[in-house]
């Protein structure tokens, strides 16, 4: 027995907390309840556990004074997350567990996730529960759940110097607290004087650049005008295959010279000018980190990026993948990669491709990203013991594939270049195939190849033009982003952290300053970010945020510097404060007007483009007189009067496909029974053929 | 005064965004005409108007214009 007493082992999760005890437990732990909680007792050789988790923070910062109409705000204190508003249930119960707990204890184990929140969860409940053990506690670091890695890291446990981590993630949740207390006090305030009535309106400090780059987009979306262009494309017929090649010139710029290559080229031979291929070497993908992971499932699955984090942990609580709130893209070689292989080769669905890369020498691609926490996401080799819920089950066989690709050799595709001429015209077609799949098998349906064959065909072959073909194009407008590629874009931007980058996307359109999967900036949205932008400039700029995350960054590395840090935010906000408070009038009215107009007529849902009038949207709105919802046309004020009643009871959801009568867009319409679908057309006949 | 496209308080004629939306369709004015020979100025903002991919502040632009 190492000394009275027993060791609490602090962990951030129940299922965390579960998983540690059944790791070092000589036999099988037993549990109790205290204050409500969960907690697990178990023996280790000579050593008595005690093994208490939290439930994410349960300590958060708040205002001492906590008057919601006062501001500024300079001074925060740590208090239980349930005491100050915050939905987390049950945080003052679990503190008291874990303080009745410490009375008992000798020794003192953070187990949290190793990175700044888990160090910030561990190192608030060892100060404020446990009375001041966090000097003195020792650290188990690890990246996975499974016995091996658990075991090690409590062997290894050692007191942390400087707790760099924890105080960047103390300071940072100051700042913040800081920066949105404030803002959002000021911005409430002057909103609700002409509105008479109380509306959150907030920013954060990475919302507010985030919302930068989404109204920059936004104002180029609304003010796109298309220009027209012609792309022009011939068929030709060659040993009996027939292909299509563009105009090298295409698309082309005027209507004339379209007409112009058609008439030229209608009924002509052509001949092969050039044929060329090349062969070129694409290399595996590079492992996954957190922000790689979220764009893969957003584009295999349409996974927002905050979803794929839930189901993310939800697999790393199972044991079944390694840490995900990672930003490495590098796997070390102590991973042991042949007998994590075996283990996940278990898997029948795995099994074929395992036993060929074992074959193999298995030496990983690695990316550019280091983070000396933890490696790269990778399976563990543990097989599910439970059935995987559908989009635990893919999100699961992403990263598998991923893990296995990174170990493939290379894939070889085939570029082939096609010129035909035609008189004094030219058109290309470009080719490609896969000669060796290479990774690309390993990685399954995620390798994105496309695939364009192109005919047997030799230079000097003269070949007949089947057809020629004249299409008027427009430019699209600019891309919107999707959930996905705005993270790309703070990613690159360094905006917000690896951990926090979802939760504020989510926050912009929980704000519903952003609606939809499409990112669409509401009126709202643009005149929060317009106020700001010509009153408090600070707030929303990229280099501000960017800043403070060096600084933070070089809190978490030397442990010090953080009351200058927040004298600084504070110092920033005030100056900021003073913009806003001399134009609160003109602020609230602006915000008041968007507001007003958001709320009272809601661009609910959009069902597709009217068929009236061809260029309006129809959409689901509610009457401003009566209160009930209708479909009506965006084009109403422009004339078009295209409009169709909709069931009051249930929730109407869009569907994709049109109405097979009419080609009306369809909804779906939930109430207590069976969801049933409905073309919103009055006069579609498929209503008259069933005597509607 | 107030925005002579959408109502919302502004130093000039038009608000920030509308003018932008003003000048972007001046600016595919020439652009049009090159593409289609000849075209005039208020055909030119009907098809703006009426073309699904056009912005929505410059549809509403263009229909304001179309009014003068």
């Amino acid at each position: 027995m190492k000394g009275e007493g027993y060791t609490l082992v602090i962990c951030e999760k129940p299922d965390a907390a579960r998983r540690v005890s059944e790791a070092l437990s000589d036999g099988r732990p037993s549990s109790q309840t205290v204050e409500g909680t969960t907690v697990y007792r178990l023996t280790r050789g000579k050593e008595e556990f005690v093994v208490c988790a939290a439930q994410g923070h349960v300590y958060g910062v708040s205002d001492p004074a906590d008057e919601r109409n006062v501001y500024p705000v300079f001074d925060v204190e740590w208090y239980a997350v349930d005491a100050v508003g915050d939905d987390a249930k049950g945080a003052s119960r679990r503190i008291d567990a874990i303080r009745r707990l410490s009375d008992g204890a000798a020794r003192f184990v953070n187990a949290c996730d190793f990175d700044v929140e888990g160090e910030t969860i561990g190192f608030n409940i060892l100060r404020y529960a446990c009375g001041g053990k966090e000097g003195s506690a020792l650290r188990a670091k690890f990246s996975t759940l499974t016995k091996e890695d658990l075991v090690r890291a409590f062997d290894e446990a050692e007191s942390q110097k400087g707790q760099g981590l924890a105080r960047a993630g103390r300071t940072r949740h100051a700042a913040d607290f800081i920066w949105g207390v404030n803002l959002s006090r000021v911005l409430s305030q002057a909103a609700r004087r002409p509105a008479q009535r109380y509306r959150t309106v907030s920013i954060g400090r990475v919302q507010g650049p985030t919302l930068g780059f989404l109204v920059d987009r936004e104002r180029a979306i609304r003010s796109f005008v298309p220009t027209p262009r012609w792309s022009v494309t011939a068929e030709f017929l060659a040993g009996g295959l027939s292909f299509t090649a563009e105009h090298v010139k295409s698309p082309m710029e005027a209507m004339k010279d379209a007409q112009r290559t058609v008439e030229n080229c209608l009924g002509s031979q052509g001949i092969v000018k050039s044929m060329s291929k090349k062969t070129v070497e694409v290399g595996p993908p590079v492992p996954f980190n957190i922000g790689d992971l979220q764009k893969e499932a957003y584009r295999a699955f349409g996974f927002p990026p905050s979803r794929t984090m839930r189901i993310a942990e939800k697999l790393y609580l199972d044991a079944l993948i390694s840490y995900p709130r990672t930003g490495s893209q590098y796997l070390p070689p102590s991973l042991g990669f042949e007998a994590l292989l075996r283990r996940l080769g278990k898997m029948k669905e795995y099994s074929h491709d395992i036993d060929e890369l074992l074959g193999m020498r298995l030496r990983p691609t690695q990316g550019r990203q280091y983070d000396q926490a933890h490696p790269a996401i990778h399976p563990t080799g543990d097989v599910p013991k439970r059935r995987l819920e559908r989009a635990e089950a893919s999100l699961f066989d992403l990263v598998v594939r991923r893990f296995l690709a990174v170990f493939g050799p290379n894939a070889t595709r085939e570029v082939s270049d096609l010129v035909v001429g035609v008189g004094e015209d030219a058109f290309r077609m470009v080719g490609q195939r896969t000669l060796k799949p290479g990774w690309m098998k390993y990685y399954g349906r995620y390798s994105k190849s496309r695939e364009v064959e192109i005919p047997a065909i030799s230079e000097g072959q003269t070949i007949k033009v089947e057809n020629i073909n004249s299409e008027e194009k427009f430019d699209e407008g600019p891309d919107r982003f999707s959930q996905a590629s705005l993270l790309q874009r703070m990613e690159a931007e360094n905006i917000g952290t690896k951990a926090t980058r979802a939760d504020a996307i989510q926050t912009l359109l929980d704000r519903s300053y952003v609606s939809g999967q499409r990112m669409e900036v509401t009126d709202l949205g643009i005149s929060v970010f317009e106020t700001l932008e010509e009153h408090a400039s600070q707030v929303t700029s990229t280099e501000l945020t960017r800043g403070l995350e060096s600084r933070l960054e070089a809190v978490e590395k030397s442990g010090g510097g953080e009351a200058e840090l927040l004298r600084e935010t504070v110092r920033t906000i005030a100056a900021q404060l003073v913009g806003l408070n001399a134009n609160e009038e003109a602020l609230g009215n602006s915000i008041a007007m968007a507001t007003a107009s958001s709320v009272a007529a809601p661009e609910l849902l959009v069902l597709g483009i009217c068929p009236v009038c061809k260029t309006g949207k129809l959409r689901v709105v509610k009457s401003r007189k009566t209160g009930k919802r209708f479909v009506g046309c965006s084009n109403y004020s422009s004339g078009c009067k295209a409009s169709a009643p909709l069931p009051q009871r249930g929730s109407v959801k869009p569907v994709t496909k049109p109405c097979p009568s009419c080609g009306w867009p369809m909804v779906a319409v939930f109430t207590r029974r069976v969801p049933w679908m409905l073309c919103v057309n009055v006069a579609c006949p498929s209503k008259r053929e069933k005597g509607h | 005064m107030k925005c002579l496209v959408c109502g919302v308080e502004t130093k000039a004629e038009l608000c920030g965004n509308h003018r932008k939306a003003k000048d972007a369709l001046e600016a595919a004015y020439p652009r049009w005409t090159r593409a289609y020979g000849e075209m005039d100025w208020r055909a030119f903002l009907d098809n703006v108007k009426r073309n699904p991919r056009t912005g929505q502040w410059a549809r509403e632009t263009a229909g304001f214009l179309e009014g003068i």
